[in-house]
C-alpha cells in the first residue's frame, strides 16, 4: 500500500488558502471596490458610487454632455444625472444604465467613460417597448 | 412543426431519464445488456435532440413567427447568416444548443470511451443521463423554444451588435468548451462510481478534456475579437461577468491538464485532479447560469428570473454529489508516491496548479463579491478592473516565469547545480532582453518591461528544449534539421503540442503587455477639414459620407491617415443606424500594420448634425499579436491532439495486467 500522505503539505496548502482568503477579503473591503446603489438609495451618501438604473423622460444633449433622469428599475425615486463623454450605443430612455460618479447637490455627476449599458440584449434581442 | 419540435424534446427527455435510471440501476447491478440499453438510448436522445434543432433552424431559416422564439430574435430583412446565429442568440434556443451538443458528446464518448474499462462506462452512462435530464427538463418545461403565438407582420429582430460574423462561431465555441467540460466530470465520477480509480480515466478524456479547453479558449478569443472589433470601446476585455464566467472554468482546465501530466508520472494528486475536473465542470455551470440567470446585468434581478433558480439548484445537487462521492472514496485515492523535492518537475506543476487556481478563484471572488457584499452588509459593492488586473499581474506574471522553468527541470529532484547548468543560457537571453527593453524605453511600464523579460526567458527556453530534442534525434540517424524537427514533433506530440500552446501564451502576454501598458489615447472633436495627432500619426478629418444599406443607414467619417509624414490610406469610422431594430451600432475602423503588429484604432465616438464628429484615437502597439496566438494556439493544440497510436497503447497497455484494483 502506498505512504500515508505527509500532512504537513497539507497543513501548507490550507494556510497559503487561508492567507489568500484573508488577503481578499482585505483587498475587496478595503479598496478599489464601488457600492452600487439606485437612485433610492442615494439619499445623503457621499463619495463615489456606482448608479444603476432606468433612463426615463427626455434626454438632453449639449455637445459631449448629457442629462437625463434615472429611476430606480423597480420604484419611483429617481435623480438627475449630468454625463460627459462616450456615450453606448444600446443608450436610450427605458434602458437599464449604470454610471459612476458621486452626488453633488442634488445632481449626479458622472464621471468620463463609465456609462454603461447594462446588457439588456447580449442574449436577449428583445428590444424594450417600454 | 413546432409540435414536432415538442414531441422530439419531450422523448429526448424520457430518453435521458432511462439512461440515468436504467443505466444506473445497470451498472449497480452489473446487468451488461440493460446497460447497453441505457447507452443506446443517450445515442436516440441525441437523435432527437438533433430533430428538434432542424426544427427550430427550419423556423428561424424560414422566419416563421408563428414560432415566439423567430419572432422575438429575427426580423425579414435580417440576412440569413444571422437568422440562423439567433439560434444561440436567445435563451431558450441556446438551452436547446447546450441539449444537443451535451448528447452529442455523451453519445461519441460513451462510445469511444470503452478504454477507461466497461465499469467504468457503465457509470459514465448514467451519470450523464442525469445531466441530460436536467437540460432537457428546461427545454420542455420551462423555457420552450417551441412556443407559438399569433404571427405577426415582421419579427422584432437582433440587437445590431450581435450583427456580427463573431456571433456565428463565438458562441458556438463557448458551448463546445463549456459543454465538453462535462464529459471529464463524468468519466472522473464513473471511475469513482465503479471504485477503478487507477489512471485510465485520465487515459480515456485526455483528449476530451483538451479539446473542450481548446474550444473554450479560441471561443474567448474570438469574443475578445469581437469585443475589440465591434463594441469599440478600445479595448477587449473589460473583466465583465460573463467574460470572466468563460474564463474561470478555462483555467481550472488549464490547471487539470497540467495536473494530469502529475499523477500519470508519478500517481499523485489524485483528490486533487478529482477535484478540480468538478471544479471545472461546476464553473462551466457557474457560467452557463451567469449568462442565463439575469444576474449578470442586475443583482436584483436575481430573484426574477425562473431559469437561474433551476440552474442554481443543479449547481447545488452536482456539487454535493461530487463531494460526497469524493469523500466516500478517498481510501481509494491515496498517492501511490510523494513530493521529494520543492526544487522538481512535480513541485513546478503543482506550484502552476496553486497559480492558476489562485487566480481562478481571485476572480470567482470578484465576480462573486456584489452578492456577498449584499448579504453581508445589505448593500452591493462591486470591484472594477484595477482588482482583476492586480491579480492578474500578481499570479500572471509568476505562471509566465513557471512556464519557462517547469518543462526544463528534471524529475523528482533536481540538483541546484544542474537547474544552473539548464537555465543558464535561458536567463542570459532574458537579461539581455530585459536590458535591451530597458534602453528601447520600455521602462515606462514595470509590469510591462517583467512580462516582456520574463516572455524572453521562457521562449529561449522552449527553444532549447526544440534545439535539445532535434539535436537527440540527428544523432539517433535523422539526415536534416527540419527532419529531425518533424520526428521530434510526432513522437512526442502531447509534450511539443504543449510546447507549441506556450509560444502562444506567450504571444499572448507581449501582446497584452504591449496594447495595454505601452499604448497611447487621443480624444478630439474635428470639423471637416481639422486634423489630430495621436502617437506618430496624423488623422485629417476629410466628410462625412452616408448611405444608405441593406438594413441601416451609414455614416462614415473618412479620415486620411499619414504617419512621419508617408500616407497610410484613408479610415472610414462611424455609425449605422438600423431600422427594423431602431437602434444604432459604432463602426470603428481599424488600420493594422502587419509588419509591427500595431494597431492604429478609430472610434467616431458622437457625430453631430452640422458634420463634426468627436474622435477618440487609440495606438496599441502588439495587440495583432494577440489574434496571431490564437492561430499558434489552435496549432499546438491540435498537434497535442491528433491521434497518437502508440502512445495511447502504451498508456492503456500500464494499466491493463492489473486487472481489477483491490477494493478498500
Amino acid at each position: 500500500m502506498a505512504r500515508r500522505r505527509s500532512p504537513a503539505r497539507l497543513v501548507v496548502a490550507l494556510s497559503i488558502a487561508a492567507l489568500l482568503a484573508v488577503f481578499l477579503l482585505y483587498t475587496s473591503l478595503a479598496g478599489g471596490a464601488t457600492p452600487s446603489l439606485q437612485p433610492g438609495e442615494l439619499e445623503g451618501r457621499d463619495g463615489r458610487v456606482l448608479l444603476a438604473g432606468r433612463v426615463v423622460g427626455k434626454v438632453g444633449r449639449d455637445g459631449r454632455t448629457i442629462r437625463f433622469r434615472l429611476r430606480d428599475v423597480n420604484g419611483s425615486a429617481s435623480v438627475r444625472v449630468v454625463y460627459t463623454g462616450s456615450v453606448p450605443d444600446l443608450f436610450r430612455p427605458g434602458r437599464d444604465v449604470a454610471v459612476g460618479g458621486e452626488l453633488r447637490s442634488g445632481v449626479f455627476v458622472g464621471e468620463p467613460g463609465t456609462l454603461v449599458t447594462k446588457c439588456p440584449s447580449k442574449y436577449e434581442a428583445k428590444p424594450d417597448s417600454a | 412543426m413546432p409540435e414536432l419540435g415538442r414531441a422530439a424534446l419531450v422523448l429526448a427527455l424520457g430518453l435521458t431519464l432511462y439512461a440515468a435510471v436504467a443505466g444506473g440501476y445497470a451498472a449497480f447491478a452489473r446487468r451488461r445488456r440493460l446497460a447497453t440499453s441505457a447507452a443506446n438510448a443517450l445515442l436516440a436522445a441525441f437523435g432527437a435532440t438533433a430533430v428538434a434543432s432542424a426544427v427550430l433552424l427550419a423556423a428561424l431559416v424560414r422566419r416563421d413567427f408563428t414560432f415566439a422564439y423567430v419572432a422575438d430574435h429575427t426580423s425579414r430583412e435580417l440576412p440569413l447568416g444571422y437568422a440562423i446565429s439567433a439560434f444561440w442568440g436567445g435563451q431558450e434556443g441556446s438551452l436547446l444548443l447546450w441539449l444537443l451538443v451535451l448528447t452529442g458528446y455523451s453519445a461519441a464518448a460513451v462510445a469511444r470511451g470503452r478504454r477507461a474499462g466497461r465499469d467504468v462506462v457503465a457509470w459514465v452512462v448514467p451519470v450523464l443521463g442525469g445531466v441530460g435530464v436536467f437540460f432537457a427538463l428546461l427545454v420542455v418545461a420551462v423555457a420552450s423554444p417551441f412556443a407559438t403565438r399569433a404571427p405577426v407582420a415582421d419579427g422584432a429582430g437582433m440587437t445590431p451588435s450581435l450583427q456580427n460574423p463573431y456571433m456565428l462561431a463565438h458562441p458556438p465555441l463557448l458551448y463546445l468548451g463549456y459543454v465538453g467540460l462535462t464529459i471529464p466530470w463524468a468519466f472522473a465520477m464513473g471511475a469513482l462510481l465503479s471504485r477503478r480509480t487507477d489512471e485510465r480515466w485520465l487515459v480515456a478524456t485526455r483528449r476530451w478534456t483538451l479539446a473542450a479547453w481548446t474550444f473554450l479558449g479560441v471561443g474567448q478569443l474570438l469574443g475578445a475579437h469581437w469585443a475589440y472589433e465591434e463594441v469599440g470601446w478600445g479595448g477587449y476585455f473589460a473583466w465583465d461577468p460573463v467574460e470572466n464566467a468563460a474564463l474561470m472554468p478555462w483555467l481550472a482546465a488549464t490547471a487539470f491538464l497540467h495536473s494530469v501530466m502529475i499523477q500519470e508520472k508519478r500517481g499523485m494528486l489524485k483528490v486533487w485532479n478529482v477535484l478540480l475536473v468538478i471544479g471545472a465542470f461546476l464553473l462551466s455551470l457557474f457560467g452557463t447560469f451567469l449568462t442565463r440567470s439575469g444576474i449578470v446585468s442586475s443583482i436584483h434581478a436575481f430573484t426574477q428570473s425562473s431559469i437561474g433558480a433551476w440552474f442554481l439548484a443543479f449547481i447545488v445537487l452536482v456539487t454535493a454529489f461530487s463531494l460526497v462521492l469524493v469523500f466516500r472514496r478517498l481510501p481509494l485515492l491515496r498517492s501511490r508516491t510523494r513530493l521529494e523535492s520543492l526544487v522538481s518537475r512535480e513541485a513546478s506543476f503543482l506550484y502552476n496548479n496553486l497559480l492558476l487556481v489562485a487566480l481562478c478563484l481571485t476572480i470567482l471572488w470578484g465576480v462573486l463579491f456584489p452578492l456577498v457584499s449584499e448579504a453581508v452588509r445589505g448593500e452591493a459593492v462591486t470591484v472594477g478592473p484595477p482588482y482583476y488586473e492586480f491579480f492578474l499581474r500578481s499570479f500572471g506574471l509568476p505562471l509566465l516565469l513557471l512556464m519557462g522553468i517547469g518543462p526544463l527541470i528534471a524529475w523528482r529532484r533536481a540538483s541546484l547545480r544542474s537547474v544552473g547548468r539548464t537555465f543558464l543560457w535561458p536567463f542570459a537571453v532574458a537579461l539581455v532582453a530585459g536590458g535591451a527593453l530597458l534602453a528601447a524605453g520600455a521602462g515606462s511600464s514595470i509590469p510591462g518591461l517583467v512580462a516582456y523579460t520574463f516572455s524572453a526567458f521562457v521562449l529561449a527556453s522552449i527553444g532549447l528544449e526544440f534545439v535539445r530534442g532535434a539535436r537527440a534525434r540527428r544523432a539517433l540517424g535523422a539526415r536534416s534539421w527540419p527532419a529531425a524537427l518533424a520526428a521530434l514533433l510526432t513522437a512526442n506530440r502531447r509534450r511539443y503540442g504543449g510546447y507549441v500552446v506556450h509560444v502562444a501564451v506567450v504571444m499572448l502576454a507581449i501582446g497584452i503587455a504591449g496594447s495595454s501598458a505601452y499604448q497611447t489615447i487621443a480624444e478630439r472633436k474635428l470639423e471637416p477639414g481639422e486634423a489630430m495627432r495621436a502617437g506618430s500619426y496624423t488623422l485629417a478629418y476629410r466628410a462625412l459620407d452616408v448611405r444608405d444599406g441593406a438594413n441601416a443607414v451609414e455614416r462614415r467619417a473618412v479620415l486620411d491617415v499619414r504617419r512621419d509624414g508617408e500616407a497610410l490610406g484613408t479610415l472610414r469610422p462611424g455609425k449605422n443606424e438600423y431600422r427594423a431594430e431602431e437602434a444604432r451600432s459604432n463602426e470603428v475602423a481599424i488600420r493594422s500594420d502587419l509588419l509591427t503588429g500595431e494597431d492604429l484604432f478609430v472610434v467616431a465616438d458622437q457625430i453631430e448634425r452640422d458634420g463634426a464628429v468627436y474622435f477618440k484615437v487609440f495606438v496599441k502597439p502588439l495587440v495583432n499579436l494577440i489574434w496571431l496566438a490564437g492561430a499558434v494556439f489552435v496549432l499546438g493544440s491540435l498537434i497535442a491532439f491528433w491521434p497518437d497510436a502508440r502512445a495511447e497503447r502504451r498508456l492503456a497497455a500500464r494499466y491493463e495486467p492489473q486487472g481489477a484494483p483491490a477494493r478498500a
